[in-house]
């Protein structure tokens, strides 16, 4: 259950203690086209199924970490620092 | 200058005590929040060689930050000192005035903050010397296991009374 997000730094803490911000999407170039900064900041796509957010433990380490979590069981597949090597935001 | 006088967040809350549980407010000492860089690997050693000369107890918050605390007040040049012997690795910010220590101890301790908590406070997975920043009830606290049956939970001092009250609703059934 997302009930329960593993934290990497905290252990397992109850959903209460995040924030949630949002779809973690790969960021567009500065130069990028207007459209597709429109497509970053405001358009999302409300998947079925697996899902990747930025979530802040605002009640615990203060860390920004991505969860990725399944939309229908709300399993967690995985939970790292947003400032970890090689997450794919 | 107009007469400074301490004027602790809980002077009116009186200590709550039985033979199974007791909560008291400690003395408004010293509580040091440090804060590494983010280009530093650790300032772990460093910090428990100043906690150890000090006479304060280091307290990890999350990754990068921690918290020096005491009983005793540390004069302004002093914390001045203490602060600055730690740059460039870590800065630290003066919270003695902005934070309230509480002690709760008893066989029932851990009882009655898993009321309020849902961090796990058996002895297997959160040992004497653990810590961790969590909520009870709504408030933001940092716990830490002193001993087998004694926590300290620090906490913001515009919500020391009310998470009293809070904590004093949930010691109620063993006093």
């Amino acid at each position: 259950m997302a009930s329960l997000v593993p934290c990497p730094h905290c252990g397992p803490r109850p959903k209460e203690e995040f924030t949630i911000k949002g779809a973690a999407l790969p960021r567009p170039a500065p130069t990028a086209d207007p459209a597709e900064w429109f497509d970053y900041v405001y358009l999302r796509d409300n998947p079925r199924g697996s899902y990747a957010e930025y979530w802040h433990h605002t009640a615990g380490c203060r860390r920004w970490l991505v969860v990725s979590r399944d939309t229908i069981t709300h399993q967690v597949a995985a939970c790292r620092d947003a400032a970890a090597q090689g997450h794919a935001a | 200058m107009p007469d400074l006088r301490p004027f602790p967040a809980l002077a009116a809350r009186k200590p709550l005590a039985s033979s199974r549980i007791r909560l008291s407010a400690l003395p408004e000492g010293t509580i040091l929040q440090m804060i590494a860089g983010p280009q530093t690997p650790g300032p772990v050693d460093g910090l428990e060689r100043l906690a150890a000369k000090t006479g304060l107890a280091l307290r990890a918050i999350s990754p990068g930050q921690w918290l020096l605390v005491g009983d005793r007040p540390t004069p302004y040049p002093q914390a001045c000192r203490l602060l600055a012997a730690l740059e460039p690795h870590a800065s630290g910010i003066d919270q003695s005035h902005g934070r309230v220590r509480l002690h709760l101890e008893g066989p029932m301790a851990a009882t009655v903050l898993s009321k309020g908590t849902a961090v796990d406070l058996h002895p297997s997975a959160f040992a004497p010397g653990h810590t961790a920043a969590t909520l009870v009830g709504h408030v933001s606290v940092h716990l830490t296991r002193l001993d087998a049956e004694a926590f300290e939970i620090t906490v913001l001092r515009g919500f020391a009374e009310a998470l009293w009250d809070d904590l004093a609703l949930m010691c109620a059934e063993f006093l």
